[in-house]
């Protein structure tokens, strides 16, 4: 059987550019969904998903449309997350597809996100169909897009179709576009089986389900399967399409998007982005484009009360079946007791796997001050990566350091230009070119280390823009630097939730703010308690909580005695929550308050 | 049977009644007139003698407070004497304290306790300067203070102590040094010096909480120091936190609360402390009354300390005393710790708080437990 029927696309688009409600009408008008069944972005099945309007996991569906050309045609549309720290299963989705839809708002215009989109689409080799949406807009200006598309994203307009997802205007135009522009899978020059691995979840009944396309070949149940980058064999249970829920078929063959069902024990054994070819006859080459995953953001995750160790022990595994690319290993805090080192993909996995904690697992979880994966060359010749400060090496015995860039699309109104460029160089960055986009608005892209935009780059960027700023990033490589470690000595003693690398140049003003946070939130105590911010041995910030002057009950006669009682028993007991640092008890939620205005502004 | 029996040495009578309801108090107190003084005093004798049952008594200080003690009239506090000796043997009393305020009592009253075996009377006077007495409410200038004090002394009272408060909402220092200097020019045997504590169920924590007035633990300190400074160069000891005394005058009463002893509460809202049992009395002159009248007796809150609890307590009302802890209470690195900051020091075989301790004896006693 021929491929001729088959299109797999996807729709690529900046946030609220309507992807969702785009799919939505895709499935309604194919009749995928029944129209009584339909509910509003299906396909953001996550709860967090739908509130955000962020696509976290991968959503294929398979649609059946009968085509003006007389022909029923099998469309595959693979819904792909859409943001960038996610890059790398967008460019597994997308490369299981021929071609994309690229949605632009009508009234908003291209935007940072457009951009990287369609850059990740040219690489895939991907046919983009430009669509203008949400033409129902008053305040749509299809001449201003069409000429952003000739100028910016060099797409001939003509090429555009104009649409409205919210009121089915165009629908018909874009199918028809998706069957004569992009053309079906490619004949495969061997009946080999050949399937990439886009997505996988694990679902408690049936287990890892892996989403995948196939390239070549045929899948069935009963087939014998080795994913290519590990070896290991299994046999497939299951096969079958989403419609948009899982639908058992008798096989998958060239072309077919789908899920596949093996006897795998843990999620971990299928990894995205990995051939799955027929154990007894392989293919001799994976198809390209697999990586192993690595973490780029990292943070300390901790129980606000360290009774909860168990249940986020126990709730970060559970999150990690389904998100294979957080990563965790137990670590201990001196200030913050027993917790984890957090790997994500980038800010916002951090952010929505602190959410999902939170959320679905009821966890009061505090996290300490993100930061990078930095790579060090040591005197010794040694190579170095390091993820955690605590384990960053006597600068005695550093040779070199390096830190991860981004490269970063921003895009600007005119008129903030000056501010943007204050703000990138705030953070330690630089502008590599800027293009005039359109008379109003300007893309500035810009070099900048990973761990400046780690906390509040996106927030300042709005907030020096009143909004209009946007931003993406992708990953650009490392650049030697000048980093230090920088510890917070209180009493003396350092720290450790509060260590941090920061650059040189940098340290003072961080330490100071620290210093001054901690002493507001420290309680005053018997003695004076010095708060330091230190690089090595040389203090570089310090602020002193003067000893408590006067605490002390005026009358202590018969009836009082009780309450005096109570009140040293309730002392007690809080001082178990208490860190002991020297001489002085530290209440652990004055560290939890600074460190959550830490990381959150 | 009496073997068997705790012995109680220390008695305390709490006398509801006052004429005038300060802002700030936060005693159980109440205007007269909820019950007749002779009632109230009967119920007092009745409280006692159903107590009598499980402990024996035999006091050695006895105190009337309140309230105010003074209120009650010359005949009523004859019988209640009468009545409470009748009950339990008062003549091996070694202080007999009565609260009371001036402008409550005249020479005549005064001759009254005096004859029925009181030996020290704590006038409740607070301030001496006009602004504090009228935030505080008080009804009294210095002048009835002063002829307060004469006519204790003319009826032959042996101890007088005069109460004063500090950091009340607009005392200056100034106002304190001239309250103080004006105690000790009518020569009193013991001075107690509160800092002003926003007590519950006040008018005084309402205007705290919300906001009018506010707490400065810089400013109390100040406070604090210029009693210790002024009373120490005039020759007094600091031998409590709140409490200063010419050497020898010392409260025998509430000495023995802070070293641990046992003693019994009666009447309304008293607590009583008896081998390891506490409990408190009904807070409510009427109900108190009622229950005496009924079952004899109108305990309420009743807990059993542990050893643990009363360990701590001990340690924490002697760590505000003079006396100090005996060293192996204390832990040494700890003690150590505090006596290198200057709070507290080694005094023979005991740990005693600096004036710079005292002040934050109660942070020192959670450290220490
Ligand atoms: N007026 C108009 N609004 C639309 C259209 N499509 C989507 N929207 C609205 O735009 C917002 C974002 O839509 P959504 O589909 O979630 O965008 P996504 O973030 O790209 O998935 C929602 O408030 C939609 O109701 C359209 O065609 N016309
Ligand atoms: S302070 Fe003394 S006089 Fe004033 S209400 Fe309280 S008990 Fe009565
Ligand atoms: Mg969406």
């Amino acid at each position: 059987m021929g491929t001729e029927l088959t299109r797999n696309f996807s729709i690529i688009a900046h946030i609220d550019h309507g992807k969702t409600t785009l799919s939505d009408r895709l499935l309604e008008v194919t009749r995928t969904v029944a129209e009584r069944e339909q509910q509003d972005q299906l396909l953001d099945s996550m709860d967090l998903e739908r509130e955000r309007g962020i696509t976290i996991k991968s959503h294929p569906v398979t649609m059946s449309y009968p085509s003006r050309d007389g022909k029923v045609y099998k469309l595959n549309l693979l819904d792909t997350p859409g943001h960038v720290d996610f890059s790398y299963e967008v460019s597994r989705s997308l490369a299981a597809c021929e071609g994309a839809l690229l949605l632009i708002d009508a009234a908003q215009g291209v935007e940072a996100q457009t951009l990287a989109n369609v850059n990740l689409a040219h690489q895939q080799k991907l046919v983009v169909i430009p669509v203008i949406n949400k033409v129902d807009l008053p305040a749509a200006d299809i001449p201003r897009i069409n000429h952003q598309l000739e100028d910016i994203l060099q797409m001939p307009a003509e090429e555009a179709i104009q649409a409205s997802g919210k009121m089915g205007i165009g629908i018909v135009d874009i199918l028809e576009a998706v069957i004569e522009r992009v053309p079906p899978p490619p004949e495969p020059a061997d009946t080999l089986l050949r399937a990439s691995v886009f997505d996988s979840v694990y679902d408690s009944y049936r287990g890892v389900v892996s989403y995948v396309r196939l390239f070549s070949g045929r899948i069935a149940k009963g087939t014998k399967i080795t994913m290519m980058s590990t070896g290991k064999t299994y046999e497939v249970k299951e096969v079958g399409v989403f419609t948009p829920r899982m639908t058992k078929l008798g096989e998958l063959v060239n072309g077919d998007v789908g899920y596949i069902i093996a006897n795998m024990k843990s999620p971990s054994e299928v990894k995205i982005g990995d051939t799955i070819t027929e154990t007894a006859k392989p293919a001799p080459e994976p198809l390209p484009g697999f990586k192993e995953i690595q973490p780029m953001v990292f943070s300390g995750i901790y129980p606000v009360s360290t009774d909860d160790f168990e249940s986020l022990k126990a709730a970060v595994g559970k999150l990690q079946i389904n998100d294979a690319a957080f990563t965790f290993t137990a670590e201990s805090s001196a200030a913050l007791g027993f917790g984890f080192r957090c790997g994500f993909l980038g800010l916002l996995h951090m952010e929505i796997v602190q959410e999902r904690l939170r959320r679905e697992f009821n966890m009061d979880v505090i996290s300490t001050y993100p930061g990078v994966v930095y790579e060090l060359t040591l005197s010794n010749g040694q190579e170095l990566h390091v993820d955690n400060p605590t384990l960053w090496p006597d600068p005695g015995t550093i040779e070199e350091i390096r830190e991860p860039l981004v490269k970063a699309f921003i895009m600007v109104p005119n008129d903030y230009i000056g501010e943007v460029l204050q703000l990138v160089a705030e953070k330690r960055g630089w502008v590599d070119h800027t293009e005039t986009l359109d008379g109003t608005r300007v893309m500035l892209t810009a070099m900048l280390p990973l761990n400046e935009i780690l906390v509040d780059f996106n927030d300042k960027l709005k907030s020096s823009t009143r909004g209009y700023g946007s931003m993406d990033y992708e990953h650009a490589g490392t650049q030697p630097s000048s980093l230090v470690k920088m510890d917070i000595l209180i009493n003396g003693e350092p720290v450790d939730a509060f260590s941090t690398i920061v650059h040189r140049e940098k340290a003072e003003s961080r330490g100071r703010d620290l210093a001054k946070r901690l002493k507001e939130v420290i309680p005053r105590q018997l003695f004076q308690v010095p708060i330091q911010a230190a690089i090595g041995a040389k203090v570089i910030a310090r602020e002193s909580i003067s000893a408590l002057r006067k605490n002390v009950t005026a009358k202590c006669y018969g009836g009082d005695i009780t309450r005096k009682r109570k009140l040293l028993e309730k002392q007690k007991e809080g001082k178990k929550k208490m860190k002991a640092i020297g001489r002085v008890n530290i209440p652990q939620e004055a560290f939890i308050e600074v460190l959550k205005s830490s990381t959150s502004d | 049977m009496s073997g068997t029996r705790t012995r109680v040495r220390h008695v305390y009578v709490h006398v509801p009644f006052c004429h005038r309801i300060c802002p700030y108090c936060g005693f159980y107190k109440h205007q007269p007139g909820k019950t007749s003084y002779e009632t109230f005093a009967g119920a007092l004798t009745n409280e006692l003698r159903f107590a009598l049952r499980d402990c024996e008594v035999v006091p050695r200080t006895l105190y009337f407070g309140g309230g105010t003690p003074s209120i009650l009239p010359g005949n009523v506090w004859r019988g209640l004497v009468e009545g409470m000796g009748r009950e339990v043997d008062l003549s091996g009393l070694e202080e007999w304290n009565l609260e009371a305020n001036p402008r409550t009592f005249d020479e005549a009253k005064a001759a009254v306790w005096v004859e029925t075996g009181v030996t020290r009377v704590s006038l409740g006077v607070q301030a001496f300067d006009e602004g504090s007495l009228q935030v505080l409410g008080r009804d009294h200038g210095p002048e009835d203070v002063a002829e307060a004090v004469n006519a204790l002394r003319r009826a032959g009272i042996r101890e007088v102590n005069i109460d004063l408060m500090f950091s009340v909402p607009g005392q200056r220092l100034a106002d304190w040094e001239r309250s103080l200097h004006a105690a000790l020019d009518l020569a009193p045997d013991h001075l107690s010096t509160y800092n002003l504590t926003y007590e519950e169920d006040t008018e005084f924590l309402q205007r705290y909480e919300s906001g009018e007035w506010t707490a400065d633990a810089d400013r109390d300190a100040e406070f604090f120091l210029l009693a210790d400074r002024l009373l120490g160069e005039a020759g007094w000891v600091h031998y409590e936190v709140s409490n200063f005394a010419r050497p020898g005058h010392e409260s025998v009463h509430n000495r023995a609360y802070w070293a641990g002893a046992d003693y019994l509460g009666l009447g309304p809202s008293a607590v009583s402390t008896i081998g390891g049992a506490r409990w408190r009395n009904l807070p409510d002159t009427v109900r108190w009354v009622g229950q005496i009248q009924g079952v004899g007796h109108a305990r309420l809150d009743g807990e059993s300390l542990s050893e643990i609890q009363l360990g701590m307590e001990r340690m924490a009302l002697l760590l505000r005393t003079s006396e100090g802890v005996p060293r192996s209470w204390v832990e040494e690195d700890l003690a150590e710790n505090l006596i290198g900051e200057g709070l507290a020091e080694w005094r023979d075989a005991s740990f005693v708080l600096t004036t710079g301790g005292m002040m934050v004896a109660d942070e020192i006693a959670a450290y220490l437990c």
